[in-house]
């Protein structure tokens, strides 16, 4: 910076507009993906002008050229923002407002208002954005602002070599690690919310995920994706590869291009009987702003009131995922039906559009007539699959009008998506119940963690079809054209489709490395960020409170705070204290105070001589050991040293000293 | 306890400062009271230190209450983590700035006098005993703007607190205070230092009546013994109250700081200065032109004696004699006890 080499004085006198700055500054960083780009140039450049003057040269605006430049970025703000509340629009306006506070920055009160903002700001963040590797930026920001403060208060302290940045760092740290245990402590036991006071405006920005219609081709977006979908934990075993079908939206309607959800179709479940084991695990969703909750294959109920589990055995949420979501649930991947399917949900699940894929039609009605039952006409289709020599391929050939003919007849590649579509109308043509389910297949184990992570580019889309004996039967055609999807992630897979950059990512080492980068966040997410009522309640429970009292909790609270803030203060002490004296000024220390009890004390200009004749002075009656100690003391401090018999020496006045017993009234005979 | 550090506190609408004015005045008698008579060296000990939050420091709390708040409605962790660390940084603030003046010593205090219509100078001595250096230290008397001074470990430092005297007599300082508000500015820790502070104001030097060779009644005089061969011996810097015909204006002309010819003389001439000699009805005027004369017949080395209506000084020369015979000009009419 180019003030570095003011002379000392102008240096300390800028110092703290400096520190503020950096402090407000760091605090608009941490903004940077919610602000518009315009907002966060207009703040610096507010900031550079601001320092370019700091030295009392330049002009200020008056009170009017700012107060029509508050209203024009007020509405400048509300045009971007259509209103002033919510996170985005309130963090740009606050950026905006004390850029422009900058210019009557003068006081040490505004300082002090500047980088009380930069804590709004850096408040901001934390609210907007919790994760693992932000939380090192917030703490440095955290004290960055302490640090201003510090200069703020006591400029002088800004004038050492980069604006006393090593001292004032140092002595805002020391007063932030002490603070950390308590606010551990406090971040434990103080008491939550089971709710909130008001509703909050959320996010607007769109995630990528699971939509609630599928064109056969649009799978093809989301594998690209490398970010997590939901992390899942069992209790227990965990189903092999190809049992971890993940439930997503199922699909009914088809209008010859596009697989929908059905539209207002309540029906009652289909009532089921549960073959095998039953998995029990928890999920934990990222955001996705979609009401879906992933499952394994069959949920046997829903997890959460807000949560229905609809007919086609979805987790449908009142409310879409926009914080990440933990829950428990329970699943079977085997089922039969216990009842015939019923006539509307048969019509709804064979139907196909009125004219189109022709081919495809006139295929299925042959293969059917050749297949004795719906089960062997379901493995004839798949042996034809297997064997038209189908590939499976992240970038086919664009289809036509007809796609399903197309995929069949003419390209022979695709995605889950193609094929999944293709054998559902297979299936509908011969007039079997059949659907569409969109999901994820799979998930790659974290070790160290010991859950699995299941990411976007792990989706995928399977059939369901009824058969007359098991009911719905999921049956997956992608496993027949790439039998090795179903062990391993598409991005292993297709290799050959990857990027250099991609291929490298997925070293085995960096593998590594990430999957412990992936278990500290999902640490950090489980226990920091979902730390809330409900999990301070099982942490209190833990420590044996079964029914926590406020009362009882605010007084362990008390006492902790009493006990910290005794340490704190004893530590703050001991590192100030000169270092301790040696035993010969202890003893005399005492010795001194043993006589201040009997006589007035020591001025500090007596020396030892002159205090036993002011001592005596006062009882004559002790003079003689008075003496006797004093002389002693003298005589050891300042008189030769015998290095042979010192130490013994300093040691036998400190026994007299400790010794010695002043009787308190001159009631013995005045000696001489 | 205001320190009027900021000129802009005075301007603003406070409707309630003549009850501040009360409860201020009623704490400073309970404080006096409660700590009695202070006889430097004063150490500072934690009974007679007194903190509480600033302003800044309230708005903190208020900054602390909104992030609580939003932390807890949005059920933020990071938030309210974020909020417990600032708190439990205030508090550990609190117990700095508590440090920052606990233990401190007030080893002198003193004000040395001064002539009147000029500033004298409360001169404070502190002493940082401990092995961390005491920053942002302000030191103020109760009418007086603050000054800071930053102590390091060890060391002992004088400051002066300037000290308005606008008529003669004794200004008295009943106590001053000594605060802090390092480190951060969100406590204020202070004392009060209660050493009864006497600044002794002398007239202020004027007149242009020629002083009394053997003039008045002149008792004992001697005639002078080398009369006009005073020795020239050396510049120093312009104190109040010299001469101005001792004032080497020629090297003034020459850009040099104010210097004052000083002529070291045996005793050459004695005088005697009668406050009934004097004509002039107003005794303001009379006590300054005798200060005038004490003034320059010390500064000529001349022995000079001083009789008021209840007090004779006989003629005697030195600093010693120049401060009774103007203590005496001070005080009057009391009788100089000093």
């Amino acid at each position: 910076m180019a003030q570095a080499n003011l002379p000392a004085d102008e240096r300390h006198a800028v110092a703290p507009l400096i520190w503020a700055c950096a402090a407000f500054t760091g605090g608009m960083l941490l903004n940077v993906d919610r602000v518009p780009v315009w907002a966060v140039a207009a703040a610096l450049a507010l900031v550079g002008w601001r320092l370019a003057t700091a030295g009392g040269r330049g002009w200020y605006p008056g009170i009017f050229v700012r107060a029509v430049l508050a209203l024009a970025l007020v509405a400048v703000v509300l045009a971007k923002f259509h209103t002033l509340n919510g996170l985005a629009a309130g963090t740009t306006l606050l950026l905006l407002m004390a850029g422009l506070k900058l210019l009557e920055t003068r006081t040490p009160r505004d300082q002090f208002v500047l980088t009380g903002v930069a804590l709004f700001l850096l408040l901001a963040a934390c609210l907007g954005r919790q994760d693992l590797w932000r939380v090192p930026l917030y703490a440095l920001e955290a004290w960055l602002c302490c640090a201003a403060l510090v200069v703020i208060a006591c400029p002088t302290l800004g004038a050492g070599p980069a604006f006393g940045a090593g001292r004032t760092l140092r002595i805002a740290g020391r007063a932030l690690l002490p603070a950390v245990p308590l606010a551990l402590l406090l971040f434990a036991f103080f008491p939550r919310l089971p709710g909130a006071f008001w509703a909050i405006p959320q996010g607007e920005e769109a995630l990528t995920g699971l939509g609630d219609s599928m064109s056969p081709g649009g799978i093809t977006r989301l594998v690209a994706s490398y970010d997590i979908a939901f992390r899942v934990q069992f209790a227990g075993s965990a189903p092999a590869a190809e049992e971890r079908y993940w439930r997503g939206p199922v699909l009914h309607d088809f209008d010859g291009s596009t697989w929908r959800r059905a539209a207002g179709a309540l029906r009652a479940r289909q009532p089921l009987t549960y073959l095998g084991v039953p998995y029990r695990y928890r999920v934990t969703l990222e955001p996705s702003r979609r009401p879906w909750w992933f499952a394994l294959d069959t949920p046997a109920r829903s997890p959460d009131t807000r949560v229905l589990l609809t007919y086609d055995y979805q987790l449908l949420a009142t409310e879409p995922v926009d914080d990440a979501i933990s829950f428990e649930a329970l699943s079977y991947t085997h089922t039969q039906a216990a009842a015939p399917l019923d006539p509307a949900a048969r019509r709804q699940d064979s139907a196909l559009p009125r004219s189109g894929n022709p081919r495809t039609r006139a295929l299925a009605l042959t293969l059917r007539r050749q297949a004795s039952t719906d089960d062997a006409y379901v493995q004839a289709v798949l042996d034809y699959l297997r064997a038209g020599g189908f590939v499976y391929s992240l970038t086919p050939e664009p289809l036509g009008a007809d796609e399903v003919d197309d995929l069949l007849f003419r390209t022979r590649e695709g995605f889950c998506g193609h094929y999944a579509s293709a054998f559902v109308t297979l299936m509908r043509a011969a007039d079997i119940p059949a659907r569409v389910v969109t999901g994820y297949l799979g998930g790659e184990w974290n070790p160290i963690g010991g859950y699995f992570v299941v990411r976007q580019s792990d989706a995928h889309a399977w059939a369901e079809v009824w058969l007359a004996e098991r009911g719905w039967t999921r049956v997956d055609p992608t496993a027949v054209v790439a039998p090795e999807r179903l062990q391993r992630g598409i991005l292993d897979l297709l290799t050959d489709e990857l990027s250099t950059s991609e291929r490298l990512l997925r070293a085995p080492w960096l593998t590594r490395l990430w999957q412990r980068w992936d278990a500290a966040n999902t640490w950090w997410a489980n226990h920091v960020i979902r730390f809330d009522y409900a999990a301070q309640l099982r942490l209190l429970q833990r420590f044996g409170v079964r029914s926590p009292d406020a009362r009882y909790l605010g007084w362990a609270l008390m006492l902790a705070l009493c006990a910290w803030l005794a340490l704190v203060t004893w530590q703050i002490g001991r590192s100030r204290r000169p270092a301790r004296r040696d035993a010969l000024a202890r003893s005399y220390a005492r010795l001194c105070r043993k006589l201040a009890r009997i006589a007035p004390p020591r001025a500090p200009c007596q020396g030892p001589l002159s205090f036993a004749a002011a001592v005596s002075a006062h009882r004559p009656d002790l003079r003689e050991r008075v003496y006797a100690l004093l002389e002693r003391y003298a005589q050891l401090r300042y008189g030769p040293v015998v290095p042979a018999t010192h130490a013994r020496a300093v040691e036998e006045f400190r026994r007299a000293v400790v010794r010695l017993s002043l009787p308190r009234r001159s009631d013995t005979q005045p000696s001489s | 306890m205001v320190t009027t550090s900021e000129p802009a506190a005075a301007r603003r609408w406070q409707p309630f400062a003549p009850l501040a004015t009360a409860v201020r005045a009623a704490t400073a008698r309970w404080m006096r009271r409660r700590q009695g008579l202070d006889h430097p060296p004063v150490r500072l000990e934690r009974r007679r230190i007194y903190i509480l939050p600033t302003g800044v420091g309230m708005a903190f709390a208020g900054l602390l209450f909104l992030m609580l708040l939003a932390g807890l409605n949005y059920a933020n962790s990071l938030a309210l983590l974020l909020t417990f660390l600032l708190g439990a940084f205030a508090l550990v603030v609190m117990q700095l700035c508590h440090r920052n003046l606990l233990g401190t010593e007030v080893t002198a205090v003193s004000a040395p006098p001064v002539f009147a219509h000029s500033t004298g100078a409360v001169r404070l001595s502190v002493a940082n005993r401990s092995v961390a250096a005491r920053w942002r230290l302000q030191a103020s008397l109760p009418q007086g703007a603050p000054l800071a001074v930053d102590l390091p470990a060890g060391e002992e430092l004088r400051l002066e607190l300037p000290l308005p005297a606008p008529t003669r007599g004794v200004v008295r300082i009943e106590r001053l205070s000594l605060a802090t508000a390092h480190p951060c500015g969100l406590f204020r820790a202070w004392t009060w230092v209660h050493a009864p502070i006497e600044m002794l104001v002398y007239p202020r030097p004027r007149g242009s009546l020629p002083m009394p060779t053997l003039g008045g009644r002149h008792v004992g005089a001697r005639m002078h013994l080398e009369a006009g061969t005073d020795e020239w011996s050396g510049l120093r810097p312009f104190r109040d109250g010299d001469s101005s015909r001792q004032v080497d204006w020629k090297a003034y002309a020459r850009e040099a700081p104010l210097l004052v010819k000083e002529y070291a003389q045996e005793s050459s001439e004695l005088r005697l200065f009668d406050f009934a000699a004097l004509t002039d009805p107003d005794t303001e005027a009379r006590l300054s032109q005798l200060a005038r004369w004490v003034v320059d017949a010390e500064a000529h080395g001349e022995r000079y004696g001083l009789v008021l209506p209840q007090l004779q000084l006989s003629p005697d020369r030195g600093p010693e004699h120049r401060h009774r015979c103007l203590a005496a000009l001070a005080l009057f009419p009391d009788i100089g006890r000093r």
